[in-house]
């Protein structure tokens, strides 16, 4: 099987390269069998690299300890599920994950029917089996997924227990799926500067393609911090690692992409900006994949592999860095935009300055993450920047895209009248006002916490004025009921108000982080059973500290019962595992979590005389992120779902005379 | 606004920024170095691991990826699941008065392997 598997990649390879090739070749001579014909190698390649995949996934799943790679991550006692899972938990596999998933891609991509952009598509195509290639390339030469030992192990390794987690089933596809579609709207983009096709062809074409990686982007991100706070258990759910940043520019880059893409449809300006950002969302995709891997930075997740790959990957993001760029520039004359932005209080003016802060946050954060490698490169000292360099930087700078949020669906286009802002800004501002007062009078005395939550309050109000009024308006003058108005404002208008609910999802997260940040309060105790102590209004008592063996490890489960002022709350178990396979172990912390706060116990240690030690943490409103976070894929869902194409007027017309 | 930006990057840089050493580099420097936050790289060197009573202290030894100079370390915190003997890691803190690194956070590095999480 692993010899079909390896055919298979060996195949693909030049597949690839003959249909990028073809393609071009052929569009540009009109040789339509020619581009048919590359048509058909792009297919093969992705038949050829499911066929590797599956090859692979046979390996892990029949315990096929010669490949290096199923030894490597998985052993005999690993259950199905995890096997399966196992195929991107190392470097190969999750490059194969990679190619797999471009070739999945490429081929919706060119089966997908369209009436706008056929003549793009060839050259888009091109540029996405370029990619395929390099990917091929890669797992052909550098990181080959079918390595075999030169002997068969009894055992494999087995997965690392902290990744034995549902996390593992979606985090690491999602987040990759996130990488990969970008290449799609990036290929388009280039198709786009090449064949000077520079309207908004290139921009309704790589719309839905954008927003659906974006969402698999945005869960990706999600997921990681929600398993690194259940799983990681050191009480937090984003350190400001490089590979969480890796992750995290691109999806700033791509939300400003989105936006800004709106505004060249509406007003056909910004298009110069619209092809940097789809080259940067590209390329830092890229360089998250391979910020993952390399040794470059030093990280928790990244490990150094060979040096090669790093190198190859740099010389990837060189060439399409200066393709995308130097295109943009060889066709800047065709790129002027159609029109000006007209004043600076207009709605423009609000979306311009946003994607300029998002854009900044993502720079910063580039800035921070490389700080190592620019202060050596300088100085010669390494010098890195921690977390508290970012959350300074970031949280006022997200905190004024939020507020510009709210005050956009508030500005008209173009010139909005001083006065309409006034009296539309005057709701929301009282409201807010009212809760930051509110606040005040319950105890909030903190005055950043105060300013982030009268923010959010803020927008929140100017979101459900706007929907109030778009439903009040069509009760009018539709004669719907208020509840039948308010779900045909939304099916009638999805990309709008999908991104409307996208928005009160990122201020219910944004909520979350500022009271977890800013109120959470951590204690450490020692103590033995029948002992309880206090945290906040929770008393905890010890009762047990419990061992027992299972198949594959030892459970040390230490029992706590909390309760408060309200009477009894329940259990928790913190607990710690140790695996026969694996030397490190694997604490598993207690969480109990409701809608105001998180109550979370680590088991740190204990001795022989019963005398254990505890770390316990209350983390205000971190449950907010979590229902942000499915708010907002449901948003963005909505945005996405399309509508049905509307006929041709004349089949319209024809129809209704009937 | 950027100059807003770039007044919020420098006053954030200042409060973040640490120096990053490997133990040979750092023990060169000692003297300028000690009684300021730092970060220093090395392998932890198997047979000196000591973990403290209940798990909230680790004393261990760090030496150089390239061997050789080797640094006393006395951790106080919580134990990452990722520790564990021979293995890469990057501890951050001040070196005290009596040539013992006192670490505060403990960042290792599985053994090359690509492990995401």
């Amino acid at each position: 099987m692993t010899v079909i598997g390896n055919i298979a990649l060996f195949l693909a390879f030049p597949s690839a390269i003959y249909s990028a090739f073809a393609y071009i070749y052929g569009t540009k001579k009109k040789h339509a069998a020619l581009v048919e014909s590359a048509r058909h190698a792009l297919l093969a390649v992705t038949g050829l690299v499911s066929v590797a995949a599956v090859a692979l996934l046979y390996a892990l799943v029949t315990h096929d300890f010669q490949l290096e790679y199923v030894s490597s991550y998985t052993n005999l006692d690993l259950s199905l599920s995890y096997r399966l899972a196992a195929f991107w938990a190392g470097n190969a596999g999750s490059l194969m994950f990679w190619a797999l998933l471009l070739g999945i891609f490429a081929a919706v991509f060119v089966l997908q029917k369209r009436r706008v952009g056929k003549e793009l598509t060839p050259y888009a195509a091109s540029v996405i089996m370029l990619t395929e290639a390099f990917f091929l390339l890669i797992l052909l030469f550098v990181s080959p997924p079918f390595h075999k030992l030169p002997f068969v192990p009894a055992d494999g390794r087995g997965l690392n227990p902290m990744l034995e987690n549902p996390g593992m089933f979606f985090h690491p596809p999602l987040l990759l799926a996130g990488y990969v579609g970008f290449t799609i709207p990036f290929a388009v983009a280039i198709a786009a500067l090449v064949t000077r096709r520079l309207s908004d062809e290139w921009i309704t074409m790589v719309r839905r393609w954008t927003l659906l990686t974006w969402i698999f982007l945005t869960i990706g991100n999600l997921l990681g911090a929600w398993w690194a706070y259940v799983e990681l258990g050191w009480g937090g759910y984003w350190a400001w690692d490089p590979v969480e940043n890796a992750s995290f520019m691109p999806w700033l880059v791509a939300t400003a992409f989105l936006h800004s893409i709106m505004m060249q449809r509406r007003r056909g300006i910004l298009r110069v900006w619209n092809i940097v950002l789809i080259v940067l969302t590209f390329n830092l995709a890229i360089l998250g994949t391979f910020l993952t891997r390399s040794g470059v930075l030093s990280s928790v997740h990244a490990f150094a592999e060979s040096p090669i790959l790093g190198m190859l990957f740099l010389v990837f993001i060189g060439i399409s860095l200066f393709a995308g760029l130097g295109l943009l520039y060889l066709r800047m004359e065709d790129l002027k935009s159609e029109a000006e932005i007209e004043s600076l209080v207009s709605r423009e003016s609000t979306f311009l300055i946003n994607n300029l802060l998002l854009v900044g946050a993502a720079f910063t954060i580039f800035l921070g993450t490389f700080f190592p490698v620019i202060s050596e490169a300088v100085r010669g000292v390494k010098v890195t920047v921690g977390p508290p360099f970012f959350n300074q930087v970031n949280a006022p700078i997200f905190l004024a895209i939020i507020l510009l949020a709210g005050i956009c669906t508030l500005i008209g286009w173009r010139q909005a009248s001083t006065r309409n802002l006034v009296r539309n800004f005057l709701g929301p501002f009282i409201a807010a006002l009212g809760l930051g007062v509110a606040l005040f009078i319950f105890g909030v005395r903190e005055w950043y916490a105060l300013i982030v939550f009268t923010v959010c309050g803020f927008v929140i109000a100017t979101i459900l004025y706007e929907w109030f009024r778009g439903t009040r308006a069509r009760n009018r003058i539709r004669n719907e009921n208020y509840l039948k108005a308010f779900f045909n404002l939304i099916r009638t208008n999805r990309p709008r108000y999908g991104g409307y609910i996208v928005h009160l999802a990122v201020i219910l997260i944004a909520v979350g982080i500022a009271g977890s940040s800013i109120y959470n309060v951590e204690k450490e105790v020692d103590i033995l059973p029948s002992e309880s102590f206090t945290i906040n209004d929770y008393t905890l008592t010890y009762e047990n500290i419990d061992y027992y063996e299972t198949e594959s490890k030892t459970v040390v489960a230490t029992t706590l019962s909390v309760a408060n002022h309200g009477g009894t709350l329940g259990k928790l178990i913190p607990e710690k595992y140790f695996h026969q396979n694996y030397e490190q172990s694997v604490t598993e912390v207690a969480i109990r979590s409701t809608v105001l706060e998180d109550l979370y116990v680590i088991l740190v240690g204990w001795d022989n005389t019963g005398m254990t030690s505890f770390k316990v943490i209350v983390n205000p409103l971190v449950k907010w992120i979590w229902l942000g976070g499915i708010l907002l894929v449901f948003g963005a869902l909505v945005a996405f779902w399309p509508e049905k194409e509307k006929q041709p007027a004349a089949v319209r017309k024809a129809a209704g005379r009937k | 606004m950027f100059l807003a930006l770039a007044y919020l990057g420098y006053t954030g840089f200042a409060s973040g920024a640490t120096y990053y050493y490997e133990v040979g580099e750092f023990l060169q420097q000692v003297d300028s170095v000690r009684d300021i936050n730092v970060k220093v790289h090395g392998n932890v060197v198997p047979g000196t691991v000591e973990q403290g009573p209940l798990g909230k202290t680790l004393e261990f030894e760090i030496e150089d990826i390239e061997g050789g100079a080797r640094l006393p370390v006395f951790y106080q915190g919580v134990v990452p699941d990722t520790f564990k003997t021979g293995i890469e890691i990057v501890v951050e803190g001040q070196l005290d008065a009596s040539g013992v690194f006192q670490g505060h956070t403990l960042m290792p590095k599985c053994p090359s392997k690509y492990t995401p999480g």
